[in-house]
């Protein structure tokens, strides 16, 4: 079932297009996220969805309902900010029991709910404390329960993580991801963390200067990127770019020969993930390059081997050893996994196998 | 050495120019407690007494009148002039409407306008209305003169106030009426409050429109104070005393708004 729909939505400032006439469909249960560099577009898309910001032009439904002109509080949405928009005069207990009141819940009843939230979000201990007591990991928490006092159709969060710091940012994002098991509730997801994107999401919606120019599921963003903006934007390290040509059944570029299937093309740009490729000995493999500089992640070692302007990044095991300046081989690691890019367009125009080490 | 010549200049001129503030003050004082054949005397070794509080209250002063008046005229413009400002400061500061930054200085402008301009004009207003020399005349100036200022000022305190609780509470399910109610009023009472004091003490203080548009029921303190000149000459300890009164209230709220002015400082966005 179909929960929000985007059809034409555009969002001007001015003579500034924050978002150009983008549709988007999502289902009932889903946890879409907007993945994109900052000033994309991002809050700018999830604000009118709440109501916060009118639309240029365009269609919003929830439910399958026009709610263009609808005030946010009549579009039972419920919205994590990125810097929590915790009502600073009230108690985390009144934070969190706010919208019960709106609502005309009577005193017991809401006192009881908000205590089961607070401790779901292990925040019992706090009720009494005012925000500005509290430390951010609390807060973050204190506007998720205050989100999740009442089951509204959508929620909403704009980056509610990237005020925490590194390791208590991958705690909530599994407490996020568990909750949504739990309740089911359409989510809304902003992040520029491709990481927290990659995790939590059902379908991510990678965006790029106010357009959106992939929507799939993680896997398929990862492994099928449609264009070169998507190719570089996900991923750590990001996937190596080598511009070139193919002739004759060969991608070529400096120092570069690997065999694709595909047919002559001039301008194009061979794709290919780090770990997807390997050093290997034999010195007629498809690439030729020195290396450049060995990086220990812990779980892997990156190395970086560079061929005069050609820069190419491989993930080896943690225990690969080489010093700067070897001359390495490289081939695919695996089949499938090499993409090709059409320059002047960025789109991927085919994603072709090779036969690894063929040589 | 140099650092240290700086410090005790910068120290003397304080001593200097708070001197001058609060000299002739403290002398007003004094007089207050005087009685009449030692007000023009320049001594602080005479017999303090009261009389002179409890001889302004009686004929032909009447300062009792005027009291109630100015109270009543400052009271009741606080009380018009803060929720109406506080409702249009809100909208300049939040709504983002077409012709709202030229509406807005249109209001300022206001204060622009030397009161002698317009003091005539009022004046053959309330002539034709019937109402000089009333309450409600000065209260209707009162409002004209402060409610422009007062917007103003409560416009920078719900400016400083973070939008993102508004819009949080929005979603919550408020409408705007109760987001005010809820988020806004309580974050920005200590603006409203100092806001609320400053105009008391502007209409307080008032001179001009008081001494112009009333005669003898509705005159305020500032201009009964002229009463004291007389043929018999100028009643120094009388006005001192009167002019204590005056003064004391607008001392009373100034350490209130010192209190709260720190407040709407400190108090704003959680982060
Ligand atoms: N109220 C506004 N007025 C003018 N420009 C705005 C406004 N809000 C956002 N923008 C612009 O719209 C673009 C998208 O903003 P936003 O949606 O906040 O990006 P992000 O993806 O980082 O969340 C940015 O370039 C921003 O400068
Ligand atoms: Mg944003």
């Amino acid at each position: 079932m179909t929960e929000v729909q985007l059809v034409d939505v555009e969002k001007r400032y001015g003579s500034f297009v924050a978002l150009q006439k983008q549709s988007l469909t999502i289902q009932q249960g889903e946890f879409l996220v907007l993945l994109g560099p900052s000033g994309c577009g991002k809050t700018t898309t999830m604000r009118m969805i709440a109501g916060l910001e009118e639309v240029t032009s365009g269609k919003i439904l929830i439910a399958n309902e026009l709610v263009n002109d609808k005030p946010p509080k009549d579009r039972d949405i419920a919205m994590v900010f990125q810097n929590y928009g915790l009502y600073p005069h009230m108690s985390v207990a009144q934070n969190i029991e706010y919208p019960l009141k709106l609502r005309g819940m009577d005193k017991a009843t809401r006192n009881k709910r908000v205590l089961e939230i607070a401790i779901k979000v292990e925040l019992e201990s706090l009720l009494k404390r005012r925000p500005s007591q509290l430390s951010g990991g609390q807060r973050q928490r204190v506007a998720l329960a205050r989100a999740i006092v009442r089951t509204p159709k959508i929620f909403l969060m704009d980056e509610p993580l990237s005020n925490l710091d590194a390791k208590l940012r991958v705690t909530m994002r599994a407490e996020l991801k568990h909750l949504h098991h739990e309740l089911g509730v359409t989510t809304v997801y902003v992040t520029h963390d491709q990481m927290e994107a990659m995790t939590l999401a059902s379908r991510i919606a990678v965006m790029r200067e106010g357009r959106i120019v992939q929507l799939d599921t993680p896997k398929n963003i990862y492994s099928k990127p449609d264009n070169l903006f998507v190719a570089g934007f996900i991923g750590s390290p990001s996937m190596n770019l080598i511009e070139g040509d193919v002739r004759s059944g060969f991608f070529r570029a400096t120092a570069v020969k690997i065999p694709v299937q595909f047919q002559d093309a001039t301008s194009v740009v061979l794709g290919v993930r780090p770990e997807d490729l390997k050093i290997v000995s034999k010195n007629s493999a498809p690439i030729t390059a020195s290396v450049y500089a060995i990086e220990l992640t812990g779980e892997s070692t990156l190395v970086t081997m560079k061929h005069e302007a050609t820069s190419i990044c491989v993930r080896e095991s943690a225990d690969y050893e080489a010093r700067i300046n070897d001359v390495c081989h490289i081939a695919a690691r695996t089949t499938g996994k090499l993409h090709l890019f059409d320059k002047s367009t960025g789109q991927r125009i085919s994603t072709c196998s090779v036969k690894p080490t063929k040589c | 050495m140099k650092k240290k010549l700086i410090w005790a200049a910068e120290h003397a001129l304080l001593v200097v120019v708070s001197f001058m503030i609060i000299f002739p003050i403290f002398w007003m004082f004094l007089t207050s407690l005087k009685r009449p054949i030692d007000a023009y005397s320049i001594t602080f070794n005479f017999q303090p007494t009261f009389e002179n509080f409890i001889t302004v209250f009686r004929d032909p002063w009447n300062l009792g009148s005027m009291v109630l008046n100015s109270a009543l005229v400052a009271g009741i413009t606080v009380m018009i002039a803060v929720p109406c400002s506080s409702l249009a400061a809100y909208s300049f500061s939040r709504f983002r409407v077409k012709g709202r930054k030229i509406l807005f200085f249109l209001v300022l402008s206001t204060q622009f306008i030397p009161a002698v301009v317009i003091v005539l004009p009022f004046f053959l207003m309330f002539r034709s209305l019937g109402l000089l020399d009333t309450r409600i005349a000065l209260i209707i100036v009162n409002l004209a003169i402060v409610t422009p200022f007062v917007i103003w000022m409560i416009k920078g305190f719900i400016d400083a106030l973070p939008v993102d609780s508004e819009e949080a509470a929005m979603i919550d399910g408020a409408s705007r009426l109760r987001v005010i109610r809820d988020i806004v009023l309580p974050m920005a009472t200590p603006g409203i409050l100092t806001s609320s004091i400053f105009c008391f003490i502007l209409t307080w203080n008032e001179f001009l429109f008081s001494l112009i548009l009333t005669r003898r029921n509705a005159v305020t303190l500032p201009v009964g104070l002229v009463n004291f000149r007389t043929e018999r000459g100028d009643l120094w300890e009388l006005m001192s005393a009167a002019g204590v009164l005056i003064t004391v209230p607008i001392f009373l709220m100034a350490i209130l708004i010192q209190k709260h002015f720190t407040r709407g400082m400190t108090a704003g966005a959680i982060k």
